[in-house]
């Protein structure tokens, strides 16, 4: 396993980070939609959602892109984990609630048609890929890495 | 990069590359994000159209002084495919709401779905000056193409506008400068204070209607507007 683990380790950076990423670009260019995708949730003041509408892709691409690299893997797979378990516990809030929302996870996002809103994916996803994030920062010693690698494999940087 | 090589570096090395690369994505990304935060606020200087109001969300406004009569603000955006069947359905109505004064209407032109949508809510705005923005609403929901082709150009919208019988240069020269750009994103703002989350959203006097039924039919919309 250890032998392994340095791979491992890269295709996930390159996993979550790239979804990330793409998801933070998505959301970039439509600010306003991604702006409403978060006041749907009805979670949030409104304020506070608006906030976060523009403030959240902004996040998403920074750590996407450390992740990628390969820098302060620890917490940007901290920061990342950290917004997986915020988005599994939106979507999971909206679908208990019968909220008829898109979860605008790679752009888009607002109320849709009652009925055709779809959560267990979503939700499934994310979970996936906070298991990658907690991979990572519980082990981020990791192949083509900028991060500094130490010889006992436990990575202390980031 | 010599990533390789770096990764057998012993520990206690400089780490300068890593730290210099954590410090160009973090900055960057800062270096963009307080901008655009800016850019969200409303724009009190910006260039308004004659018949807007601030005190209605930046929309347009008609009827604005008639007394007793329901207020029905409708966020649309004129490239959304679902506005374009609730003008269908609806349109008539409302536009017999202006003229006949039974009711105060408010156009808020949101934007949210590309820069075409950008461009045709300036392009209204222009419009509206002209004294000819239900001409114009009618004529874009009539030739609304597919959203964000870049099909409408602002040349393009010139010429909408005269098929909706605005022949002036004043509105040429206003939709191809983009006048009322700035007053576009105050519209944006204030439709998310307003916790606008879809197109089209009707309030009549300040309160959503119901989204399950009174959207997309006739008789009932027409009902939720005189219940007031």
């Amino acid at each position: 396993m250890k032998k392994y683990q340095g791979w491992i380790a890269l295709a996930a950076r390159l996993i979550l980070g790239g979804v990330l990423f793409a998801a933070g670009l998505l959301k970039y260019q439509h600010l306003d939609k991604s702006q409403m995708a978060v006041r749907a949730y009805e979670l949030l003041p409104i304020s506070l959602a608006n906030f976060m509408g523009v403030v959240l892709p902004f996040v998403e691409i920074a750590v996407g892109i450390l992740l990628i690299l390969g820098a302060a893997i620890r917490i940007s797979s901290l920061v990342g984990g950290i917004l997986m378990l915020m988005f599994i516990t939106g979507i999971s809030q909206a679908w208990a609630r019968g909220l008829s929302i898109d979860c605008g996870c790679f752009g888009g996002g607002g109320q849709v048609a009652p009925g055709t809103a779809s959560y267990l994916p979503e939700i499934l996803r994310d979970a996936a890929l906070a298991l990658l994030a907690i991979y990572l920062f519980r082990y981020p010693q990791s192949k083509f890495a900028l991060d500094r690698q130490s010889a006992d494999g436990d990575g202390k940087n980031g | 990069m010599g990533m390789e090589r770096m990764a057998n570096q012993k520990p206690g090395k400089d780490n300068f590359t890593r730290n210099l690369v954590i410090a160009v994505v973090v900055g960057v990304v800062l270096l963009m994000l307080v901008p655009t935060l800016i850019s969200k606020k409303t724009n009190t200087s910006a260039k308004v159209p004659s018949s807007v109001s601030a005190s209605h969300g930046y929309g347009i406004v008609f009827n604005g002084d008639v007394q007793g009569v329901p207020v029905v603000d409708i966020y649309e955006d004129f490239q959304c495919p679902i506005c374009q069947q609730f003008e269908k359905l609806n349109g008539d109505y409302i536009e017999s709401l202006v003229t006949n004064k039974k009711a105060t209407v408010v156009y808020h032109t949101l934007s949210f779905i590309g820069p075409d949508s950008i461009r045709a809510a300036n392009a209204g705005a222009c419009a509206a000056d002209q004294g000819k923005f239900l001409n114009f609403h009618k004529a874009a929901y009539a030739n609304q193409p597919q959203e964000n082709t870049g099909v409408w150009s602002n040349d393009a919208l010139v010429v909408l506008g005269a098929a909706a019988g605005i022949s002036s240069n004043k509105f040429d020269t206003c939709v191809r400068g983009g006048q009322y750009q700035d007053w576009v994103s105050n519209v944006a703002a204030a439709g998310a204070k307003a916790n606008v989350n879809a197109t089209p959203t009707v309030f009549v006097n300040g309160k959503e209607i119901d989204r399950k039924t009174e959207y997309f039919s006739a008789d009932k919309f027409k009902a939720a507007v005189e219940r007031g």
